[in-house]
């Protein structure tokens, strides 16, 4: 005899139903834990996103070309200018200078990074100085002007306008005025970071016709495997990485964030889990004539093995379905909403990714059906006699 | 015609490692239409002849035949889809389905056995039993005798070839315990059901076309 499906969800329904307390109370539980598995990984997911965007956005071009080893600079800046102008795909790049240097203010000082960049090249190649916060941008020709970064702005308690001295590590020292405040939502930029015209930093460090790096935007950021030999040749330079390479680090603590957020929502789902397991497993204890009674009116195993396999089933599209859509919206709200983390200091952003909803969906649902299998064998393995005469 | 037999059925179980032998040799033939009653002391073996005919359980030795066909060593999933077709249980107490109504309750075997128009059946049963009025009801919101009425019915829904009831009227009043052996009477009567109850009371006995008294395991006289 198979089993009638039709029948024993017509029973697993209304066992499962009569008491609505613990119905809610199971279906919330799985409810929680499956959005929490959406939830907790989207923010994971938002906040890998957001750091491999920023550092995209920022930090980096699709190429960027590095001294040789053991060199500081990059030398001959105004040949490596012409080629890189002559080739086709890149749309644009801009040399930059990095040095240390110590801000000043107030009696405050504060060692920082001094970046030193072409306006006109670096608004073609990144977002940088799109990320003003407030004032204005410098100008390529700004003798003493400087834009500081949101944090050393606050930690020296600068603003717009006031006065800072810098001392280059050449040993010069000038005062700068604040134009402008800079945040990226990369946590060491915004520290510590001093921007000042490529010029004005030449004549400060006492040199010419050189870069610490040159970001390169190519018109498609696709094409870094074949544009990388080929500058690398023409430019005669040895360290030219890709944009993947650069944010590859992210990967590293990406992963163990990930690992971090699976432990958390598996936790959360085994005790769901569990609780529609002891669920069903008491209603089955308490059965126990009743299941008796259904098999001498002639249903098999099977069909009891069924009919408590479903009630876990029932919970688990119910609880999947809801949890589906709590955590979907959860994340569209702190996908719009980012809210800040008061330890890191970060943004942070919920991402949606259809594939975390597919294994949120099947992980769930799985976990959820195989919490009703010892159960269910139990139900389908009680002997008629002894459960109606109770011996 | 003869619907049930059983030739030398023994039955016995094992409490620790003393054997108690339950039943002891019974021969038996029932005739269709037949409606008989089991009487004898308590522990004489009444439910285990019932629970072996009723292909609940597996005799030790012996054999039982429905309707001329061996049915003693069936498998277990073949003795369910018998039980569902042929035949109709109704034990002491609590053979409801809490959680369902009094009209799921009845539809439940029918649904099982696929058989079409089942609301109406189940109706039609019912009213049969005199409950037609009690359908929506819950097993908890009705009486005892009421909801041994409702078993009847449940039992009748695919039309079982033989109806076993074990002291039916074991926890009834005797007003209700008249009711449901009326019934029985006018089943068997008016539909040919074949009927085997066991029952303590001489006067419920009385009332069948037939007694067969055990004892010790054994039919006596
Ligand atoms: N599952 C069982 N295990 C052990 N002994 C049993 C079991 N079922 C019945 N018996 C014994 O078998 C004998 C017959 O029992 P039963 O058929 O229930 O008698 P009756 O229904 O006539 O009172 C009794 O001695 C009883 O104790
Ligand atoms: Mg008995």
């Amino acid at each position: 005899m198979s089993v009638d499906l039709r029948s024993a969800l017509f029973y697993s329904r209304k066992d499962i139903f009569k008491n609505r307390k613990v119905f809610i109370i199971i279906t919330l539980s799985i409810i929680l834990a499956t959005a929490n598995i959406i939830v907790i990984n989207g923010l994971v997911d938002g906040m890998i996103g957001d750091l491999v965007d920023n550092t995209i956005q920022s930090s980096v071009g699709h190429l960027n070309i590095y001294p040789d080893d053991n060199e500081r600079f990059i030398e001959g800046l105004g040949i490596k200018e012409q080629k890189l102008a002559a080739l086709k795909d890149v749309e644009a790049y801009s040399p930059r200078i990095s040095a240390t240097g110590v801000l000043s203010n107030k009696g405050l000082s504060v060692s920082s990074t001094i970046l030193a960049l072409n306006p006109d090249n670096e608004r073609k190649t990144t977002k940088l100085l799109e990320k003003l916060v407030r004032g204005t941008a410098i100008n390529s020709n700004d003798k003493n002007a400087i834009l500081v970064s949101s944090r050393l702005a606050e930690d020296l308690k600068l603003d717009i306008g006031d006065e800072a001295t810098l001392a280059f590590e050449t040993g010069v020292v000038k005062v700068y005025v604040v134009k402008g405040i800079v945040r990226t939502g990369n946590l060491d930029f915004d520290g510590s970071t001093v921007i000042m015209p490529l010029n004005e930093a030449y004549r400060q460090l006492g040199i010419d016709n050189m870069a610490s790096i040159i970001l390169i935007k190519l018109s498609d950021k696709s094409m870094t495997e074949i544009y990388k030999p080929m500058i690398m040749q023409n430019l005669d330079v040895n360290n030219v990485k890709t944009w993947k390479q650069e944010t590859e680090f992210v990967s590293n603590f990406a992963n163990s964030w990930r690992s971090t957020s699976s432990v958390i929502s598996g936790v959360g789902l085994i005790a769901a889990a569990i609780s529609v397991g002891i669920v069903i497993y008491i209603n089955v204890i308490h059965k126990k004539r009743q299941i008796g009674i259904m098999k001498a009116m002639g249903t098999n195993d099977a069909f009891i093995f069924t009919v408590f396999l479903m009630e876990a089933a029932i919970f688990g599209i119910i609880g999947v379905f809801i949890g589906d859509c709590l955590g979907y919206l959860s994340i569209r709200y702190f996908e719009a909403n980012p809210f800040l983390d008061a330890i890191s200091q970060t943004w942070i952003s919920a991402r949606f990714e259809p594939q975390l909803f597919y294994i949120a969906t099947i992980v769930s649902f799985a976990v959820t059906i195989l919490a009703g299998v010892y159960p269910a064998i139990k139900a389908s393995r009680v002997e008629i006699i002894k459960a109606i005469w109770g011996t | 015609m003869e619907i049930i037999k059983t030739n030398n059925l023994k039955k016995s179980y094992m409490l620790g490692k003393v054997e108690v032998k339950a039943l002891n040799g019974v021969d038996t033939s029932i005739e269709q239409g037949e409606f008989v009653a089991i009487m004898g002391p308590s522990g004489c073996g009444k439910s285990t002849f019932l629970n072996l005919t009723g292909m609940l359980d597996i005799p030790t030795s012996g054999e039982i035949y429905i309707e001329g066909n061996d049915v003693t060593n069936m498998n277990s999933n073949k003795r369910a889809e018998y039980r569902l077709k042929y035949i109709g249980f109704i034990f002491q107490f609590f053979n409801l389905f809490n959680e369902l109504t009094v009209m799921e309750n009845v539809m439940f075997p029918m649904m099982l056995n696929k058989r079409p128009n089942y609301k109406e059946r189940a109706k039609e049963l019912l009213d049969l039993v005199g409950l037609g009025d009690r359908l929506n009801h819950l097993p908890s919101e009705i009486s005892g005798g009421q909801q041994q009425r409702v078993t009847i019915a449940r039992s009748l829904g695919n039309d079982p070839k033989i109806l076993l009831a074990d002291e039916p009227t074991g926890n009834l009043d005797t007003k209700s315990s008249i009711e449901i052996i009326e019934l029985f009477r006018k089943l068997n009567r008016e539909q040919g059901q074949t009927i085997v109850m066991v029952t303590h009371s001489p006067e419920i006995g009385g009332m069948a076309d037939r007694i067969i008294h055990f004892r010790d395991g054994t039919i006596g006289n």
